[in-house]
């Protein structure tokens, strides 16, 4: 497909099976991943407009909870590989790390914006306002701004710069363990938003089968959707450093 | 009590998001592989222009 | 210990020798605390309240302002790399630098809220206020000064820094507005303010003496 290097795996032991099983599975992802994807968000998309019931109370604008919630866990998910990358680049000194942090954060501020636009168009029937300066609602739009900031650091230098993948890096780092921080110090401070719903134990479910199950279809959908796209992003990041390389050999010989 | 338009409009703007991005990346992917593909060859000829015995050869 | 010590002379003596760098801060928070009095006098009688949002968003704009060349002289004069070699320890680098920012920041609050008690009828150099105002000050220095070593060499570097600082500094401006509207018997709310002033600086000392000498390695 492209002549950009492929992360190989160690031979011997279960770690190295493992690894040649991630490699293999990375050599079909151009032929797996979008019909799987696709199919996963056509059933994400039937079961949200059809298959779900109409909730009683909120009436049929709830169903934005099928695209609001996922995109959520997948903003989460996004900004988890971020930080786990980001790690990797200050251990490993390995730029393909770099190209997967960018990659993971751009879909993250991706899918948190999409976040807040459908949240801001739930809450407006509901809570009678698009926005509020809410704990869950204010700690969205700091994890959006914060990102967005990551990216923008990051991207006033090249993608060959080391030194500015490993500022990028311990700059994510600190943004992601201020999560917390955030959270604690938002909530204290006010709180209008539901608290979860999704993740209760058995006895203690607040939302009918039908529509968790609806919903966690939405998930699986999503997380296959991010990952394609951390994939895709992430191999546009390292062609286009390789570009920068050569750009830069071809500078080179020229000049001499 | 419904608030189609609403629902309506999630949606819309979930999907419009997700389409916008995914065709602006396609667009950036092919402009980067072109690009490298550009630049190889013009690295080759430039390398057959000088003739010089140094391996000046890109990095894979 | 005697080379730490040797560290934090030289960033006091650098503190004193560019002085124009937290001069600029102060001047900065002078004209904005200023401009906010006169601007919230044109629209309300009752300025008070707003009064703890406007020294924090002062102090973190100023900080920023002051920290942001934390290291470009260093860098500048090509000697950053010779610390770098030096038989310090790096974590000693950034700390001596902290020191030296807090110790021009603090100059800088005590002006501001000489000025906002003239000017706002507050008495606010009170113990209560400038123990928070100190801890807060600790919290938003550490990691500023961090954030300040991001790229010396990028352009557009002070205009970044604000960008990146700010959001990762929401939750020490929620607590220090909200302390320091308790120890001026404001209502607050009933979360424990202060402790999560000191709950931040600590975090943020912390972890940016632990990532500090990652972020210069070459």
């Amino acid at each position: 497909m492209t002549t950009i290097t492929r992360p190989t795996a160690n031979s011997g032991g279960m770690l190295g099976s493992l690894g040649r099983l991630i490699a293999k599975l990375y050599e079909w992802h151009w032929y797996v991943l979008p019909p799987v994807v696709g199919i996963a968000m056509m059933a994400m998309i039937v079961g949200a407009v059809v298959v779900a019931p109409r909730e009683a109370v909120e009436g049929q604008v709830q169903r934005l909870m099928y695209i609001h919630v996922p995109s959520a866990i997948a903003a989460y998910m996004a900004f988890g590989v971020v930080f786990v990358c980001s790690l990797m680049v200050l251990w490993k000194r390995d730029m393909r790390y770099d190209a997967v942090a960018r990659g993971a954060a751009t879909v993250g501020v991706l899918f948190t914006a999409l976040m807040l636009a459908t949240g801001a168009l739930w809450g407006r029937p509901i809570w009678g306002t698009f926005w509020a300066w809410d704990a869950r609602l204010t700690s969205s739009l700091l994890l959006f701004l914060l990102y967005a900031a990551y990216l923008l650091a990051r991207s006033l230098a090249d993608e060959l710069d080391e030194q500015a993948a490993r500022y990028s890096a311990v700059y994510a780092i600190v943004a992601y363990l201020d999560v917390p921080i955030i959270q604690m110090s938002v909530r204290w401070w006010r709180t209008l938003h539901p608290q979860p719903i999704v993740m209760r134990l058995p006895g203690d479910q607040q939302l009918p089968t039908s529509m968790l199950l609806v919903l966690y279809a939405g998930m699986i959908g999503i997380l296959l959707l991010t990952t394609w796209l951390i994939v895709l992003r992430s191999e546009t990041e390292r062609i286009g450093a390789r570009a920068t390389a050569l750009r830069a050999t071809l500078d080179r010989a020229e000049g001499n | 009590m419904d608030y189609l338009g609403y629902l309506f409009a999630g949606f819309a703007v979930f999907w419009a998001g997700l389409f916008a991005y995914l065709l602006w990346l396609q667009a950036r992917l092919r402009q980067v592989k072109r690009q490298v593909e550009l630049l190889e060859e013009r690295l080759a000829a430039s390398e057959d222009n000088t003739a010089a015995p140094r391996a000046t050869a890109g990095r894979s | 210990m005697s080379s730490s010590w040797a560290v934090l002379e030289k960033d006091l003596r650098l503190l004193w020798r560019h002085r124009t760098g937290w001069l600029s801060a102060l001047t900065f928070a002078t004209i904005s605390v200023l401009t906010y009095s006169f601007a919230f006098d044109l629209v309300t009688a009752e300025v008070k309240p707003l009064l703890p949002g406007v020294l924090w968003v002062t102090f973190l704009f100023a900080g920023t302002i002051a920290c942001s060349r934390s290291f470009a002289d260093e860098v500048e004069q090509g000697t950053f790399d010779a610390l770098l070699l030096a038989p310090v320890p790096r974590t000693a680098l950034y700390v001596g630098k902290v020191l030296a920012n807090c110790v021009a920041l603090l100059a800088v609050e005590v002006a501001v809220m000489l000025l906002a008690t003239i000017l706002f009828n507050v008495p606010l150099l009170t113990p209560a206020l400038v123990l928070s105002v100190a801890v807060g000050t600790v919290g938003y220095v550490s990691l500023t000064t961090l954030l300040s070593t991001l790229g010396a060499h990028v352009r557009a570097r002070e205009v970044l820094l604000p960008v990146l600082s700010l959001p990762l500094l929401v939750p020490l401006l929620i607590a220090g507005v909200r302390s320091t509207s308790a120890a001026l018997d404001m209502p607050n709310g009933d979360a424990p303010w202060t402790l999560l002033l000191v709950v931040f600086a600590i975090w943020s000392i912390l972890g940016s003496a632990l990532l500090f000498p990652l972020a210069v390695e070459r």
